[in-house]
């Protein structure tokens, strides 16, 4: 069961894999503000994995500024509704607001149905707002693998504000935490029940409660019972996020609360928050990036697949620890790095 | 483009209310393994275009049961063409008599379905179609 002897070094070279190139026109019209290319280079991040540190290095400069708004909720509270609320009124605050809308694709055909257009059509062909709708294929928890680079590209179309509503599922919506600078939990009249089995988790982690539909009976019954969750301190740092109650159809309580959003990212760029966050997410996308690129190397150079494939064989008959082997296999490689690297 | 999954926005113009056949054939593309954007009822020619543009559709899917198919699918096929989305796919089904199909496909819209026809025909036309109009990168 010999490991070959693999060499991994020259990582001065990190951009090896991306994909091929782009044509230069598209990112020509993209920096001249072409609708058309932004639609086409979030594609290409969609469907090509492989073009996004290539992408994402050219955006890099622009990147930094501007506060994503994660949108999460069980199915059918009125997020979309509201993210088209809130997109207006930020709008008219002179942002300029992205807006992401993430639905479930299937498992079985890969198909998504997206209908949260049907919620935000006040906005189609208003140059302060781009939308868009992705499928979460292979994401799981709320969000689509693409979801954050989407957000990039979007960011560097010009856009400070980018709303991003989640699949809806309930209790793993987990991604948007990580993904976004602010997260606004919405709940229902008729989710006030659920909020007791919902402590644990989203509801820890929203920046912003918003009890939506408070045209309809039960919303100060949903407020009383997140005021006794928060009582029982189980909130993030104990202290209670603002609740609101709002109606995203009649369009109460909506100047209130994109107020309390702006107050809310004011806040988070001030105290270096927003930063912070942003320090987090690179630190996470270098290390997944080494573990990609390690591995591709990795791959590239040996014949790993069918090592791999003869150790699991053997393993799988004979027993023994897959540590062990991995442990055996690692300590043939060897990492030398260019000194200069780190200069 | 190979391998992704195909990208379809379905909406409705005009007031026309009929929306069974649209929402029908928006299922029966997503279980054939399609992204589709459903955008509803009352939407106008530019709302459906503006919405496609964003969406990078592949496909804009008009549904029309009003008899008013004429100056839709005319109005959205100019609009496509005016802003660089000519080289999509445009179809689209309802109440639609067969010479007025013929017109409209002398326009570039492309095959349109009626009453009856088994949707899973829709789906290999606009499988078959993306086949033999690859799109191109450049714009
Ligand atoms: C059900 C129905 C209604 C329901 C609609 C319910 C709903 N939410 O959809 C109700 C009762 C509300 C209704 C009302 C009216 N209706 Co009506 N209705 C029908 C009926 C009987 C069936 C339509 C239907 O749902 N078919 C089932 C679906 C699955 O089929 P489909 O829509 O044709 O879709 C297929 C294809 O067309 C195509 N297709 C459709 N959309 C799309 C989209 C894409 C992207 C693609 C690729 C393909 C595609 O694929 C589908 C699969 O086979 C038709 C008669 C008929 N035989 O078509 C009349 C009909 C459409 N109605 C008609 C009329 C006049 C009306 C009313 C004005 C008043 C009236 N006389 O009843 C009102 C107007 C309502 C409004 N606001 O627009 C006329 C239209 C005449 C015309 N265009 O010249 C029809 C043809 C009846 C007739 N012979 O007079 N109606
Ligand atoms: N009464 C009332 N209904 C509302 C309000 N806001 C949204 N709705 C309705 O609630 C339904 C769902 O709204 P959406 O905005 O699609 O909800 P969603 O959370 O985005 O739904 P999913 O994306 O499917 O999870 C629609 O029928 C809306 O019209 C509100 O303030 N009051
Ligand atoms: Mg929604």
């Amino acid at each position: 069961m010999g490991t070959d002897n693999v060499r991994i070094d020259d990582l001065s070279n990190l951009s090896a894999g991306v994909s091929p190139a782009l044509a230069e026109g598209l990112w020509t019209s993209f920096w001249d503000g072409d609708r058309r290319a932004c639609a086409r280079l979030i594609t290409k991040v969609e469907n090509e994995p492989n073009s996004i540190p290539g992408i994402r290095e050219r955006l890099a400069d622009r990147l930094g500024h501007a506060i994503r708004i994660g949108v999460t909720g069980p199915p059918g509270v009125g997020k979309s509704t509201l993210c088209s609320a809130i997109a207006l009124g930020l709008a008219d605050r002179q942002h300029r607001v992205g807006v992401i809308a993430v639905d479930p694709s299937s498992p079985f055909t890969g198909g998504a149905f997206m209908g949260d257009r049907v919620r935000m059509d006040k906005f189609v062909g208003d140059d302060r707002i781009f939308m868009r709708s992705l499928a979460s294929r292979e994401g799981r928890g709320g969000l689509s693998p693409s979801t954050p680079y989407v957000a990039d590209v979007i960011e560097a179309f010009g856009m400070d504000r980018i709303l991003i509503e989640t699949v809806g599922v309930g209790q793993a919506e987990l991604d948007v935490m990580n993904t976004a600078d602010l997260v606004v939990l919405v709940l229902q009249p008729i989710t006030g029940d659920a909020i007791q089995s919902m402590k644990a988790g989203i509801i820890e982690a929203a920046d912003l409660i918003v009890v939506n539909k408070s045209d309809l009976p039960g919303a100060d019954t949903v407020l009383q019972s997140l005021r006794f969750v928060y009582s029982l301190g189980s909130a993030k740092s104990g202290k209670a996020p603002p609740l609101l109650a709002v109606s995203a159809q009649q369009t109460e309580g909506i100047e209130e609360l994109v107020d309390t959003l702006e107050q809310l990212s004011t806040s988070i760029i001030q105290s270096g928050r927003h930063q912070e966050l942003r320090q987090q997410r690179l630190v996470e996308e270098i290390k997944s990036g080494i573990v990609d690129e390690l591995w591709q190397r990795y791959l590239r150079q040996s014949d790993a697949e069918r090592v791999i494939e003869n150790a699991a064989k053997h393993l799988a008959a004979s027993g023994g620890s897959a540590y062990k082997f991995v442990r055996e296999m690692c300590s043939n490689i060897q990492l030398t790095v260019d000194p200069k690297a780190n200069a | 483009m190979s391998g992704s999954p195909i990208k379809v926005v379905v909406g409705k113009p005009g007031l026309d209310g009929h929306d069974r056949g649209a929402k029908v054939v928006a299922r029966t593309l997503v279980e054939a393994g399609m992204e589709v954007v459903y955008l509803g009822l009352r939407q106008t020619p530019e709302s459906i275009v503006a919405a496609a543009l964003e969406e990078d559709a592949d496909v804009i899917g008009l549904s029309v049961l009003s008899g008013a198919h004429m100056t839709h699918f005319k109005r959205v096929r100019a609009l496509m063409e005016e802003k660089g989305l000519g080289d999509r796919l445009l179809t689209g089904g309802g109440i639609i008599p067969t010479k007025d199909q013929e017109t409209l496909a002398a326009l570039g819209v492309g095959k349109l379905f009626g009453p009856g026809d088994d949707p899973d025909a829709i789906v290999d036309y606009i499988r078959e179609w993306i086949r033999e109009h690859p799109r191109e990168d450049a714009v």
